[in-house]
């Protein structure tokens, strides 16, 4: 049983293979984990499954539906949504507002609905911020709720960024890298969040350079090195994996593995 | 409060013919509905989509020139030009956004420029359907039964009218969900994408609806002045669209309406330097630019989150 399938996944920047034929699977309320060094090819695969960038060659499915070849708001309304790695947010509006945004994955309601404040509009306006209210409250942020988004501090718009993920009702979220440039306190935050997320049964796949983070969230690993599919399996198989040890540290396997484990 | 406001603005504005103005002062008047309307519409595309357009005064020449050539070739009843007028703009408007924003938002502003270049010298050099530069002279004038729009004074109800529908239609769309999604749009694409947001459809949308009211005020404002040649295409009206909006406030709907209606009656009462007036709104737009380089809406942006943070400190 598999959620997200990816097959031979293929992407080239003018001849170099930036991921080169990368085939893995998420499972349904998974968390599983991103990792590799530098310039290994985390960031672009999760690009070029949310179609921010195009890819070259493979194809993905969420479920049966295949996802090749589709538009970013496409596939967030089919159930798979990502956070970015660069913080972003609708600065001038409000957390709410921000919130209500994302329920366009859901195409609850058309333009006629919106332009003539239908009934149904409404009952979905009143929903929704029902709805973002405790999704704020989730991540902590609701006494910020009517505040432009604009004054919140950088690990408070992360926060804001799952909560707007969460919104669009997913089956899966991709998150590039979460913790970032956090400091430790939010650390612990969002990682509580991220649990909690999952204990709603929706799956999770990151991307974080953060080993401790990813070892301490994840059941299942995935490692890319230099764009290829290195290793996969449970956290303490991984950390134990030669070929990852050399992978980030190039050889030196004690020094590595103490890299591993710091 | 505010509907008493609204009532008796109303009223004063339906009833300022009555007040006796010259027909140049009514003439002004007429102008600044129809320049309400463009100045709207550029901002619902640029304050909300966040799509700089230079082809506003195209659609509206584009709704002119279509009205003109109904009503004097086919001779049709004008009434019945302003649907078409209004579809051809908003086909051409479609147009341009569907072919450049697949590409990028930039990408959008100079298809529009090359759009508005185009018409222009389609309606200068192709005499065979445009008349060229003589342009097409003798148009009837608006008519209800036996009232007929044949002076400023009288078409000046007419215009209000389709201004008010035109500017509360898109006050609707402003405020509704409609809006607020063309926002996040403007503000952070990528993440609108994610949360499943069409930023096309959204874009394509704004643009059409402004073609469509632009080129219906287009196509009115012809049969006031009763002869359609290449000037209504002009880029000094460009330029007065985009400081409208500028100096308004990109977003603010009020603020536009209100600069659309200072900068039609401004420029009137400094005549006296018309070679200069193309110098004088360039320093003012530059101005703007660097005083308010995100409009008044910009500084009330950041005010209200000075507020907050005060609030919340």
């Amino acid at each position: 049983m598999t959620l997200l399938r990816v097959e031979r996944l293929g992407k080239a920047y003018l001849g170099v293979k930036a991921v080169d034929d990368v085939s893995f699977t998420v499972g349904p309320g998974e968390i599983a984990g991103l990792i590799g060094p530098n310039g290994s090819g985390k960031s672009t695969t999760i690009d070029c499954l949310s179609a921010f960038q195009r890819a070259d060659a493979g194809r993905w499915h969420l479920g049966d539906v295949e996802l090749t070849g589709r538009a970013p708001h496409a596939i967030a309304r089919l159930g798979l949504t990502r956070t970015f790695q660069a913080i972003r947010c609708y600065e001038t509006l409000s957390l709410v507002e921000n919130l209500l945004c994302a329920t366009e994955a859901r195409r609850a309601v058309g333009w006629r609905d919106a332009f003539f404040a239908t009934a149904r509009l409404r009952a979905h306006d009143r929903s929704a911020r029902a709805r973002a209210a405790e999704l704020l409250d989730l991540v902590g942020l609701a006494r910020y709720a009517d505040a432009p988004a604009g004054i919140l501090s950088y690990g408070q718009r992360k926060l804001l960024a799952l909560a707007g993920a969460l919104m669009t009702e997913p089956k899966l979220i991709l998150l590039d890298e979460p913790v970032a440039g956090v400091n430790p306190t939010m650390i612990r935050t969002i990682e509580r969040a991220i649990a909690r997320i999952n204990a709603a049964g929706i799956a999770l796949l990151i991307v974080e350079h953060n080993v401790e983070f990813i070892m301490a969230l994840c059941s299942r690993v995935i490692v890319l090195d230099a764009g290829r599919l290195l290793a996969e399996g449970p956290p303490a198989i991984i950390r134990e994996d030669p070929r990852v040890l050399e992978a980030y540290m190039g050889g030196a396997p004690e020094e590595a593995e103490a890299g591993l484990r710091a | 409060m505010r509907r008493v406001a609204l009532a008796v603005g109303l009223v004063a504005l339906y009833a300022l013919p009555l007040a006796g103005p010259s027909e140049y002062w009514m003439t002004i008047a007429a102008t600044a509905c129809a320049f309400a309307v463009l100045s709207q519409g550029l901002n619902l595309v640029y304050g909300y989509g966040g799509l700089m357009s230079l082809a506003q005064v195209t659609f509206w020449g584009l709704g002119g020139y279509t009205s003109a050539l109904l009503a004097k070739d086919l001779g049709w009843n004008p009434w019945a030009t302003l649907p078409v007028a209004g579809a051809v703009a908003a086909l051409a408007g479609v147009g341009v956004g569907y072919a450049s924003l697949r590409l990028s938002r930039h990408s959008f502003a100079i298809v529009s420029l090359v759009a508005a270049l185009l018409v222009q010298l389609v309606a200068r050099d192709w005499q065979g359907l445009t008349r060229g530069p003589l342009g097409i002279p003798g148009l009837p004038a608006l008519r209800i039964g036996a009232v007929v729009f044949d002076s400023a004074t009288r078409f000046y109800w007419p215009m209000l009218t389709f201004a008010l529908v035109a500017l509360a239609v898109m006050w609707r769309v402003m405020r509704s969900r409609i809006g607020l999604m063309l926002l996040a749009i403007r503000q952070n694409e990528p993440l609108a994408g994610s949360h499943g947001i069409d930023a096309l459809a959204h874009r394509l949308l704004a643009i059409g609806l402004s073609a469509v009211l632009s080129g219906i005020a287009g196509g009115m404002f012809v049969f006031l002045l009763t002869i359609v040649d290449p000037s209504i295409l002009d880029f000094y009206y460009t330029e007065s669209m985009l400081i409208m909006v500028i100096i308004g406030g990109p977003g603010s709907f009020w603020g536009v309406t209100l600069a659309a209606v200072a900068f039609t009656v401004v420029p009137e009462l400094l005549r006296l330097t018309s070679e200069l007036r193309m110098v004088l709104y360039g320093v003012v737009l530059v101005g703007a630019m660097i005083g308010l380089p995100a409009g008044i809406g910009g500084l009330i942006a950041r005010r209200r989150e000075k507020q907050w943070r005060a609030r919340l400190a």
